[in-house]
């Protein structure tokens, strides 16, 4: 390996939204980043990306050489409950176990917003229980609101569906912390550069929360000339999400996500700590 | 250096382990040492050297002696190899008195203390514990893996270590009880439903040698093969390799310092004659309140109202849908199998931590009279197949607590006179918490198969639950004999350390004994290090 000056950063879930947008930023700062994902390219040198699976256990080996691990995969593939629990959060306290097993020096888990005590969200209780396995590994966990920018994905490409639907469904009351994708890089950047930081949990949003409505609207085509709403009782479109999951009928939006959007976290945590740092995180606007 | 230890409960064990790691320190622990009678320890030793299919039935009948009711508390006190022995008088309960239902049988006079009786749970407090402490639990790891290294340990990698890491090498658990078994595979299929109403389950921590045990499922009136941890283990194995010298029959009466140099006059049980010790330092770990009263009467805090902090516990019978097919305790282990917890808020500090039990001789007793008539035999033996005892502790600051007070003695050479009462709070913020406990153990219960009697649960009384202290918390800036130091140094003492719960600054609804353990290593460890530069 060539001699290195800064951390060796390794990314889990290069292949996400997050994680791409990350290893990109991190190799434009001149970052060795190797990435961790599950199609690893045969001619990829082992430098640049490994084999990593969060279902299956991670072997300490993969992490020879780098110094901070940033895990932000997560499989949404997996809707049973049991199995879900198993790859993400086993799987996840694997991978701690495995990082701290080779010696890695500093983890920053890509948690959410929708991890807050009290959540009633099954992505949220996932989250929130590495969160413990993280903190208890004196290490950092972060909590990005809902990102946006960049080339969508996760809720915010959900979302951008709906907003180009006919009419823009609405949840009254219903309100997001929000994060721009360069302020997520960046963000996390400085926590890869920081030292000395104390294991928290840092809420990487601005600190208002955005109306949903005024996410929907400004998320919408530009080209939409009318821009017709809906207010819609959420109780009643999460028991049909409901019923149609036991049916097993195929859905663009789960209930537990619009869970998510309705029931959020009320407050961004880590503030203090945040400020401390210097990060910049910029108010929603599209 | 010359030090003497008072006392040989956790916390005396905690502070000879890390004492005689250095071999130019001299230890001498000074103690009650009441001991288990010899025709019971005869029992106990003859079993321990045959298979259970080779114990005698007088022995076995001997040592196996269950729980004693008692008038004034609702859960029975326990007996250890058919003894009281644990909470005998030997002396340590003279002048002892007690007001409003407040558990008299306080301090032990038995070598190795109340760890001979417990019920072995073993966890690390909390990271969010020592919000309330003068240093942060990363200042005690060292400590707790020290005493884990050497105390028999079983438990497993589970959710519980989102709150209480298992630090340490643990033996894997013997296999479960039936009942218990299948509470833990229903949370196990309903995780996310469980946990959404803010409820964890994982399988118990145990000083225990699972990887040994014979699951002759006598481990709650005492285990013959001494697999369940004693601290009194500790100070046999100290005493064998001659790195501590042991003095029984012993009562500390008094303590003080000459020009700084430390000193304890202790009457002997036998004699009555007092004879007073000298050392360069001295360890107190009596006990929560026998050291209360020891230091009171030493510094003359004579008519002081002292309050205890005290983990209180409640006791949750829950019943489980499904019975179990074999009603014998026998097959198995019969200490606390799975853990309940009960987060209150995001960081772990407001936990409250319950205990399952799976069916044990000991329940039998306990049924209402009338299920021991023929008519009722049946209708008894359907609860039992399906009772699980949880044994349930809230975080001191939710409990009321019990306070104390320390008269002069009648004469020279008695022990000072000792007060417990109620304290003035009146118990309502511990009776609400235990109703939003109760309410999400309902609303669980479907999902875990278990259903909480709600018209049988019940605080106990105080001091029932034994995890209580806090009477000189640690402090960075303590306030004269009020406090102690990070070192457990009271005002105006520089030489003798108060070691064990006495110093806790808070009680947390975790298991206690380790916690003890773990930080009167700490204390003795620092003053060792301290002394060698």
């Amino acid at each position: 390996m060539a001699e290195r000056h800064g951390p060796v950063v390794g990314v889990t879930g290069s292949s996400g939204y997050l994680g791409k947008a990350l290893v990109t930023h991190l190799r434009d700062a001149d970052f060795e980043v190797v990435e961790y994902r599950r199609k690893v390219d045969d001619e990829l040198d082992l430098r640049d990306a490994r084999y990593f699976d969060l279902s299956r256990a991670s072997d300490a080996e993969i992490f020879r050489g780098v110094t901070c691990l940033i895990h932000a995969a997560w499989d949404l593939r997996e809707t049973d409950p049991v199995r879900a629990w198993e790859r993400n959060v086993d799987g996840s306290k694997q991978l701690l176990e495995a990082a701290a097993t080779a010696g890695i020096e500093r983890v920053i888990f890509v948690s959410s917003m929708s991890a807050y005590f009290g959540t009633k969200q099954d992505y949220g209780l996932m989250k929130l229980a590495i969160e413990r396995a993280v903190l208890e590994a004196n290490q950092l966990v972060v909590r990005p609101g809902l990102v946006y920018g960049g080339k969508p994905g996760g809720m915010a490409q959900t979302l951008l569906k709906l907003s180009s639907l006919p009419v823009i469904p609405i949840f009254r009351g219903a309100q997001l912390f929000t994060l721009h994708i360069d302020d997520f890089v960046a963000a996390v950047t400085t926590l890869v550069e920081a030292e000395n930081i104390p294991s928290a949990v840092i809420g990487l949003a601005h600190e208002t929360p955005t109306p949903f409505r005024e996410i929907m609207l400004a998320m919408a085509p530009p080209d939409r000339k009318s821009r017709i709403t809906l207010t819609i009782p959420w109780h009643l479109v999460l028991g049909l999400l409901r019923a149609l999951e036991y049916l097993n009928v195929p859905l663009s939006v789960r209930s537990d996500s619009l869970l998510g959007l309705v029931r959020p976290a009320i407050v961004v945590p880590g503030r203090n700590l945040a400020e401390c740092l210097g990060l910049s995180l910029r108010n929603f606007a599209l | 250096m010359k030090v003497l230890i008072i006392g040989a409960g956790p916390a005396a064990a905690g502070v000879a382990l890390a004492l005689t790691k250095y071999s130019d320190t001299t230890v001498q622990v000074l103690d009650i040492g009441g001991r288990l009678e010899p025709e019971n320890d005869e029992a106990r030793a003859r079993m321990s050297h045959a298979t259970p299919e080779d114990w005698a039935v007088d022995d076995l009948r001997t040592i196996s002696l269950t729980a004693v009711a008692s008038e004034q508390h609702r859960i029975p006190e326990k007996r250890n190899f058919g003894s009281d022995f644990a909470f005998r008088n030997f002396g340590q309960l003279d002048g002892l008195s007690s007001d409003g239902g407040v558990n008299s049988r306080v301090i032990s006079g038995a070598y190795g203390g109340f760890s001979n009786t417990w019920g072995a749970q073993a966890m690390v407090f909390s990271n969010a514990t020592f919000d309330d402490w003068p240093f942060p639990r990363s200042d005690l790891e060292s400590d707790y893996r020290a005493i884990l290294d050497t105390i028999p340990y079983s438990g497993e990698e589970d959710d519980l270590a989102e709150y209480f890491p298992l630090w340490g090498t643990a033996d894997p658990l013997p296999p479960l009880s039936e009942g218990p078994a299948r509470v833990l595979s229903g949370y196990e299929r309903h995780r996310l439903r469980v946990r959404r109403q803010g409820v964890l389950l994982g399988k118990a921590r145990l000083a225990f040698k699972g990887r040994d045990c014979v699951s002759c499922g006598l481990c709650m009136t005492g285990c013959p093969y001494s697999f369940v941890y004693s601290s009194s283990q500790t100070l046999d194995d100290l005493v064998r390799q001659k790195r501590i010298d042991y003095r029984g029959g012993l009562i500390a009466l008094h303590l003080g310092e000459d020009d700084g140099r430390p000193f304890v006059a202790a009457r002997s049980i036998a004699t009555g004659d007092v004879e007073t010790f000298h050392a360069d330092k001295v360890f107190v770990a009596s006990g929560a309140l026998g050291t209360t009263r020891l230091v009171a009467q030493s510094l003359g805090l004579w008519s002081r109202r002292i309050h205890m902090k005290e983990s209180a516990q409640f006791l949750m019978p829950l019943l489980a849908l499904k019975g179990i097919k074999d009603l014998s305790q026998k097959g198995t282990f019969t200490l606390n199998q799975f853990n309940v917890v009960l987060p209150f808020d995001e960081s772990g500090h407001d936990i409250v931590q319950i205990h399952g039990y799976p069916f044990n001789a000991e329940m039998v007793d306990a049924l209402p009279a009338f299920l021991a008539l023929p008519a009722f035999r049946g209708l008894g033996a359907m609860l039992l197949r399906r009772l699980t005892v949880g044994l349930g502790y809230l975080p001191s600051w939710w409990s009321p607590g019990f306070d104390v007070s320390v008269e002069r003695p009648v004469s020279e050479g008695q022990l000072a006179g000792m007060a417990l009462f109620t304290s003035t709070d009146d118990g309502s913020l511990a009776r609400r918490n235990l109703r939003a406990v109760t309410r999400k153990l309902v609303m669980v219960a479907p999902s875990l198969g278990l259903i909480p009697v709600v018209s049988q649960i019940a605080l106990s009384a105080p001091g029932k639950s034994y995890h209580f202290g806090g009477s000189f918390p640690h402090s960075r800036t303590p306030k004269q004999s009020e406090q102690t130091d990070l070192v457990g140094r009271l005002h105006p003492w520089r030489n003798i350390h108060l070691a064990d719960a006495s110093v806790f600054p808070t009680v947390p609804a975790t298991t206690f004994t380790l916690s003890i353990m773990a930080n009167a290593h700490r204390i003795a460890r620092s003053v060792v290090e301290d002394d060698h530069g």
